[in-house]
């Protein structure tokens, strides 16, 4: 039963038609879909395709990405009001872009997956200090701290994710916190994550979602 | 109107068809199209290198120059001068040694407002130069300031490309350059100067004595290209704060530069840009335009691989920039060329079949962004492509326009590229219209300028919702319209005048600062038409 809303509903976000995605979602609460089952058997399974798809299939650009995070995001904060009870938080993130950096659309997108897939995220905004994200990551209680820049000198900068990496090792808080980039500089190297200290990295906010996500369980086991 | 007439040039390796208008001679038209005669007196008949044979079509009879410089029997065997020489039919001709090739083109002056300025009296330095430094591009042309009269104009890449296409990767390679290479710097010096020489000696026919006697240079352009050009690090542009402040771009090493461009006495200015990332290449749009002559709202876009858009409303200018990529240049499109031999300019569709419109009437060998933008819409109003960028049915390969020939393949990375920048222009212009308070419906004109604008067919820029959609007898194309701006700056009699006061009326908005400014882009990432409110 899913499996038909699910592709309706992907097939909506693959044509980045936000009205129909909702429709899809709309007709299966009239039809009895609880709203638990929306965000669990619907919402988190599409973006598992969508994730599927950006690694077998070229076809699928910028603009699936962004409507996938969007709108499963809004979807997701309309459902979660309507929850019988709270839902697990499977974990915590602390994003922001680096220092010098005020790209925010790649960092909205793994926002918007993370949401829907029940991770909790501090959002710090643009423009952020090495020490902001230590800071923030301490005080939250967050198990990833995670980075996005889309230029080469504020990926690479001494203020951005290499100084992140040595505050966590002076604070002894490597165990504790995963550093995860993202951002076209990494698409062009794809080494570069090594070379600025992070434990890991993705080609795209999508596929980023997956890697925290992962990475969140990988520590709990 | 003026009558066209079809040439079809030969040469020793290839043949070439042009289309030429009646009263551009033969020299000129080659100098557009890049294949060259050799020449060395700026048309006027005095050096007789530009030989050239006719083989058929008629022409205007020989001027005196020719009776002069061709020998008899040469005169017996067809041969003409090509800048004394005029086509009256379609015709053919011979091109037995042209010139080497050369990074530099003339510009095509067909469509280009005149201005005439007052004269004045320069009694030493007369000539002047103005060039507008692209990240892409660099157009140049010389004058005479005596006469007020422009010798020649060129237009040629700019040879950093090859160490990166936008402007903060060119930024990257020119601070971590090596010492023991050519810097940046010393790149687009020896580039510009090397334009004006291409200048100097085809159409002077003298170089240094000419160089000597340059008084005023006047450049704009971007405001990573003019740090470069001043010999400047550009560290500032890395940081968020200086983006929104003017930066000066001051030469620091200008008697060195002055020597090593054999010019003692020009006055070399690089026009301050505006602030980080808007440079004074859109100042010199404006200047260009009159946009502060006019009451009404006016929006500018120069379109190039940093997009900067203004907005008029009659008082300020409020005035951002946004990453068009490469995508509006050609280069940056995997099935993408700038506009040399082959490059598809604009596509239409005849009975059914894609016609394209290359240059130098070539077969295909790629799309400039004017002809992808046509390609786009077509497939659209085929319905080949639905509104999300997608096709109707999988294209791996892309879609072939002509199926025999893979450089017309529409391909999905390609419409992905070109969504992203015209979101991000489409959602920047959206943003000054709703910052000052103005609907698509009151703007009395749109500018679109910089090399993109030149071919661009409106109709089909507005199907994919590249601009608003408006009443295209509103909409004005202005290719060259930072160069003529420029030329303004150098020759006006206020021309520091108009300037500063145009800086004062100046608002800089930093797109970044308005988090609706990514929604808006999201909702514009789809192929569909840029309405108005109402």
């Amino acid at each position: 039963m899913f499996e038909t809303y699910i592709n309706d509903y992907n097939e909506a976000v693959f044509e980045i038609d936000k009205e129909l995605a909702l429709e899809v979602i709309e007709s299966a609460l009239e039809e009895g879909v609880t709203p638990e089952q929306v965000v669990f058997n619907i919402i988190i399974p599409s973006i598992e395709v969508m994730m599927a798809e950006i690694v077998i299939n070229a076809d699928t650009n910028l603009a699936q990405h962004f409507m996938t995070a969007q709108i499963a995001a809004e979807v997701t904060e309309q459902m979660l009001a309507k929850f019988e009870s709270p839902p697990d938080i499977i974990g915590r993130v602390i994003i922001g872009t680096s220092y010098g950096d005020l790209h925010s659309l790649g960092k909205r997108i793994v926002m918007g997956c993370l949401k829907s897939m029940m991770v909790d995220v501090v959002d710090l905004g643009v423009n952020i200090k090495a020490e902001a994200f230590v800071d923030a990551a301490v005080a939250q209680d967050a198990q990833i701290i995670a980075i996005s820049s889309m230029m080469v000198h504020t990926a690479t900068g001494e203020e951005g994710s290499l100084k992140v990496r040595s505050l966590l090792k002076e604070r002894h808080l490597e165990d504790k916190i995963k550093l995860v980039v993202g951002g076209a500089p990494y698409r062009f190297d794809h080494e570069l994550y090594n070379k600025v200290g992070a434990d890991s990295w993705a080609a795209d906010g999508v596929t980023a979602a997956k890697i925290i996500h992962q990475l969140i369980m990988d520590g709990k086991s | 109107m003026i009558k066209q007439h079809n040439l079809i040039l030969h040469t020793e390796k290839q043949s070439i068809h042009l289309k030429i208008p009646e009263d551009l001679s033969v020299r000129l038209a080659l100098d557009i199209a890049g294949l060259r005669v050799r020449a060395a007196c700026g048309g006027i008949g005095t050096c007789g290198a530009c030989s050239i044979k006719t083989v058929q079509g008629s022409f205007n009879a020989r001027t005196l120059a020719e009776w002069q410089k061709i020998p008899a029997e040469e005169r017996e065997a067809d041969i003409r001068l090509a800048c004394q020489l005029y086509l009256n039919s379609d015709a053919e001709v011979f091109l037995d040694n042209p010139a080497p090739e050369s990074n530099w083109k003339s510009l095509d002056l067909q469509h280009w407002a005149d201005y005439h300025y007052p004269k004045f009296e320069v009694k030493h330095n007369i000539y002047a130069v103005a060039v507008d430094l692209g990240t892409t591009h660099i157009r140049l042309s010389f004058w005479d300031r005596n006469t007020q009269q422009r010798i020649a104009c060129r237009h040629g890449n700019n040879p950093q490309v090859a160490l990166g296409e936008d402007v903060l990767t060119r930024l990257d390679a020119h601070r971590q350059r090596e010492d023991n290479l050519q810097s940046l710097t010393e790149i687009v010096r020896d580039a510009i100067i090397e334009g004006i020489r291409d200048i100097l000696a085809r159409d002077i026919g003298e170089i240094k004595a000419i160089l000597a006697k340059v008084g005023a240079v006047n450049i704009v352009g971007n405001t990573v290209m003019l740090a470069i050009l001043g010999g400047q690090e550009g560290s500032e542009l890395y940081d968020p704060e200086s983006w929104e402040h003017q930066i000066t771009c001051l030469p620091v090493d200008l008697p060195a530069w002055k020597q090593a461009w054999r010019m003692p006495d020009a006055d070399i200015t690089i026009q301050a840009p505006l602030a980080g990332f808007i440079g004074s290449d859109i100042l010199a749009d404006l200047i260009a335009i009159d946009i502060t002559q006019h009451s009404e709202p006016i929006l500018l876009a120069d379109f190039g691989t940093n997009t900067e858009i203004a907005l008029w409303d009659g008082k300020q200018l409020w005035l951002t920039s946004v990453p068009g990529g490469p995508a509006f240049e050609g280069v940056g499109l995997q099935n993408g060329l700038s506009a040399e031999a082959g490059a598809i300019r604009a596509v239409s569709l005849i009975n059914n079949r894609f016609v394209f419109d290359t240059v130098d009437d070539e077969i295909a060998k790629g799309f400039c962004a004017s002809g992808f933008v046509d390609a786009i819409a077509l497939l659209r109003t085929q319905g080949e492509l639905k509104l999300s960028g997608r096709f109707l049915n999988p294209h791996p390969e892309g879609f072939l326009l002509d199926k025999t020939n893979p450089h017309t393949a529409v391909k999905s990375g390609d419409i992905d590229a070109f969504q992203r920048a015209k979101a991000a222009t489409a959602a920047a212009m959206q943003q000054l219209l709703l910052l000052a308070d103005i609907s698509i419906d009151n703007l009395c004109e749109l500018w679109i300028c910089g090399a993109f604008g030149q071919h661009l067919n409106v109709d089909n820029a507005q199907i994919s919702g590249l601009i608003p959609t408006m009443d295209s007898s509103r909409i004005k194309l202005f290719g060259n319209a930072a160069l003529s701006g420029c030329e303004k700056m150098l020759l006006a009699p206020n021309a520091k005048k108009i300037t500063d006061d145009l800086r004062e009326l100046v608002h800089v908005i930093n797109l970044s600062q308005f988090p609706e400014y990514d929604d808006c882009f999201i909702n514009h990432l789809r192929l569909k038409p840029f309405l108005g409110d109402k």
